[in-house]
């Protein structure tokens, strides 16, 4: 049996990777999706422009995330929320990077998605006499709006807090945690081990 | 003998110690014991993580969470389980915060002073040598004179960690209203220490420091269990422990394997390590033989005082300053301790609060700067993120949570691995908690001010950490282990982790936790051994 030393980060030799190193993470930590039956490690930003399958959500739901997102983060459609929780939710529980996770939202998550958004699209043709993907932002506002306080109706799914939350901080990951992100901010990055691809 | 990580179907049928988790108060105790001689073999159904794995990104960090059944939360003031409970070898404490104050020497006798709470079966002073030990074998930066509040202890082996912008900027307030400010104890080294190499203050702590200037177990005690021989088994869930002969005697635990088959190791000792939330679980899950009401549950007590932190957190601008609030470490860079008198407060508040000021922030997840505003969305989150980024700064009030037998660690309707029931955390704050919390926000707020900050705000209410559940004590009808963690009921079964306090302060608890382990480590050895 070969055995690796817990404490790999610190040479004998003093060479690092102990002072700020930049190493590649394993290309087997980067979400494989499936462009025209080829499988692409690609961004989620990218999965979206070449119109990568989905595996979990319908076209419909994707669309709906995508508008959602959207309202909540201007920027996290390009971003490729879709394609980004498709793909979390299409991995083992243990191995989703959803902030869902630590919400403590019951699994299976894809429920969770599902029918929130089921909720969201049936309170806006209640209120706004459209589908949620039509609105545009500013009539949607009043109602995203009363998603955080609880006091949106008709909702019937889990509570719109959390699941307004929970997208919320899906897509702030993809517009504020990426590293092109904190380049666009001006703010430094600083990684010890760059995350696989830009997310 | 050669230690490490060994494969499920390897794994020795029978060894001198099983321990049931692979964070903090597990590989200490491995660390120990092997030490000691003893064959030992630690469970942990989370992955092998090695430094490696620790990408600088608050999204890949994720993966270090909990990723074992879902835990439910119940309650007014519910727990938030899968923020705080870790996965994997090194537990919690691999992506902790490394912000190590000890408790006070009033946090052991709260029953006794005040009618309230409980007291402990030992004071401050039995653990004040373990600290001091554990405070140099792991690295602890910090300046114990300005902490004017500390209680006594041997100085900090390092000097305290740099300071940023915000800090300097938080300080002025507290320092307008008279009230002390001093570098906050950290267990990161502010000096390279031991081999291990010092900061850099890039404030990826909560997403696991892979250079290991912060004292997570793959660092600190988990590389001397493995060079002392102690064995691993990652993706091995114990389900329950096992009835020995008589009802007094374990004779070891039942697993699963990551290959979903079930398992029995059979030990001498058997250590339960699995966070306050899996522990109790684990022993109410035990009802074979004559258990009925789970396994060292004599008192009725396992699962009950389940306590946590409630968390104020106070948010400024400081619009003419770049306050780098994503420069330093994830825990904190400065402390106040002022409000520490379990009546300070006065106005219906009771129990301890703790100020951590300008911990990093980064632009994204559920501490950084995005959530300071959960409510904003759409162009007016864009205006706030791009003020906020260069201009916000934080501080967060710890405030302290009573023990209470209502709120405890419970099984739920629903099955794990093995059929076995999951937990479930019912939690609600007592008044006088949420008192203090309140009345900690409307302190924060004039101490910011007092600094300069423009628009200040708090944020809603939050928790953080885990005690209680297992609480130690003398008496075995009103606790479940003795102070060194040793079943009442069950003669070769000790329980390790912060699951242990009768009471949680309001400092966080990895640093007790440590000493606690230490203590009860150094003390089964030595039984052990004679
Ligand atoms: C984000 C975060 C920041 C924190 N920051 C600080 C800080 O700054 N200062 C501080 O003092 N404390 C901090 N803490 C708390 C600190 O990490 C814990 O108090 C400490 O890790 C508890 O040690 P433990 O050994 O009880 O549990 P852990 O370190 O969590 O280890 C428990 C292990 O048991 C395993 N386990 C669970 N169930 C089972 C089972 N059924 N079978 C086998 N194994 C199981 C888990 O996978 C885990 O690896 C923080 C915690 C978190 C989550
Ligand atoms: S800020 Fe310091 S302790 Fe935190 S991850 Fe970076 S080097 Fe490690």
């Amino acid at each position: 049996m070969q055995i690796e030393p817990a404490f790999d980060a610190h040479r004998p030799d003093g060479t690092g990777p102990n002072r700020r190193t930049l190493l590649k993470a394993a290309a087997l930590g980067l979400f494989a999706f499936n462009v025209a039956g080829v499988e692409a490690l690609i961004s989620p930003a990218e999965a979206r422009t070449r119109g990568a399958a989905l595996s979990i959500l319908s076209a419909n739901e994707a669309a709906l995330l995508e508008a959602f997102g959207e309202a909540l983060v201007p920027g996290a459609r390009a971003a490729g929320i879709a394609h980004f929780v498709d793909a979390n939710l299409a991995r083992p529980h243990h191995d989703s990077l959803l902030t869902a996770r630590y919400l403590d939202v019951l699994p299976p998550h894809d429920a969770f998605y599902k029918a929130g958004l089921a909720a969201l699209d049936g309170a806006s043709r209640a209120v706004l006499g459209a589908p949620f993907a039509q609105v545009s932002a500013a009539a949607a506002k009043p109602l995203v709006a009363a998603m955080l306080p609880g006091t949106i109706a008709p909702w019937q799914g889990p509570p719109a807090a959390l699941f307004y939350l929970a997208v919320r901080s899906d897509a702030a990951d993809l517009v504020y945690g990426t590293r092109a992100a904190f380049a666009r901010m001006q703010v430094p990055y600083m990684a010890h081990i760059d995350p696989p691809g830009d997310w | 003998m050669t230690g490490g990580h060994t494969p499920s179907q390897h794994a020795p049928k029978r060894t001198d110690a099983v321990i049931v988790g692979a964070g903090a108060a597990g590989n200490l105790f491995a660390a120990v014991l092997a030490e000691a001689g003893k064959s030992v073999l630690v469970f942990d159904p989370g992955p092998a993580w090695k430094t490696g794995d620790l990408y600088s990104s608050s999204i890949w960090s994720r993966r270090l969470r909990w990723g074992g059944p879902a835990v439910e939360s119940a309650g007014a003031n519910p727990f938030g389980a899968g923020f705080n409970m870790g996965w994997g070898t090194g537990g919690a404490a691999l992506h902790h915060y490394g912000t190590w104050p000890r408790l006070m020497p009033a946090d052991f006798t709260m029953k006794s002073d005040f009618g309230k709470g409980l007291d402990w079966p030992i004071g401050y002073d039995d653990l004040r040598p373990f600290y001091d030990r554990v405070q140099e074998e792991v690295g602890v930066s910090g300046d114990a004179e300005a902490e004017v509040w500390r209680p006594a202890g041997a100085p900090y082996p390092l000097p305290p960690l740099q300071q940023f912008a915000q800090a300097r900027l938080l300080q002025r307030g507290f320092h307008a209203q008279g009230m002390k400010t001093a570098p906050s104890p950290m267990a990161i080294l502010s000096q390279d220490y031991k081999g291990r190499p010092a900061c850099l203050y890039d404030g990826w702590c909560d997403a696991g420091c892979p250079i290991g200037a912060l004292a997570n177990p793959l660092v600190t005690y988990h590389p001397r269990a493995v060079k002392a021989g102690a064995r691993f088994v990652n993706g091995a869930h114990v389900t329950q422990l096992i009835p020995g002969k008589t009802p007094r005697q374990a004779a070891g635990v039942e697993y699963i394997d990551s290959t979903g088959a079930t398992r029995t190791a059979h030990a001498d000792m058997v250590i339960l390590a699995a966070s306050t939330v899996s522990n109790p679980a684990i022993l109410l899950n035990s009802t074979g033989g004559d258990w009925s009401r789970g396994a060292g549950n004599g008192s009725g007590l396992v699962g009950r005082y389940f306590m946590t932190h409630s968390i104020a957190s106070v948010y400024g601008f400081f619009d003419g300053e770049e306050t780098e609030n994503y420069m330093g470490v994830t825990g904190a860079q400065a402390t106040n301790m002022d409000h520490y008198g379990k009546q300070s407060l006065g106005g219906g508040a009771f129990g301890s609060l703790q100020w951590q000021l300008a911990p990093t922030m980064k632009p994204n997840d559920l501490l950084g700067v995005a959530m300071a505003r959960a409510d904003l969305f759409g162009a007016d989150l864009t205006a706030f993120m791009e003020r906020a980024v260069h201009h916000l700064a934080v501080m967060f009030g710890f405030g302290e949570g009573l023990p209470m037998l209502e709120n405890r660690v419970e099984l739920s309707e629903r099955s794990g691995p093995g059929g076995m029931k999951t937990p479930r955390v019912v939690h609600s704050f007592a008044p006088e908690s949420v008192k203090l919390s309140d009345m900690a926000a409307k302190l924060g707020l004039g101490i910011i001010k007092a600094g300069g900050a423009s628009e200040p705000w708090a944020g809603p209410m939050a928790t953080a950490h885990m005690m209680g559940g297992t609480i130690m004590g003398s008496d075995p009808r009103t606790s479940v282990t003795d102070s060194f963690g040793r079943s009442h009921d069950i003669d070769n079964l000790v329980i390790a982790g912060p699951g242990l306090f009768p009471t949680a302060g309001a400092m966080n608890p990895n640093f007790t936790n440590h000493a606690l382990a230490l203590r009860g480590a150094e003390h089964i050895a030595a039984r052990w051994l004679s």
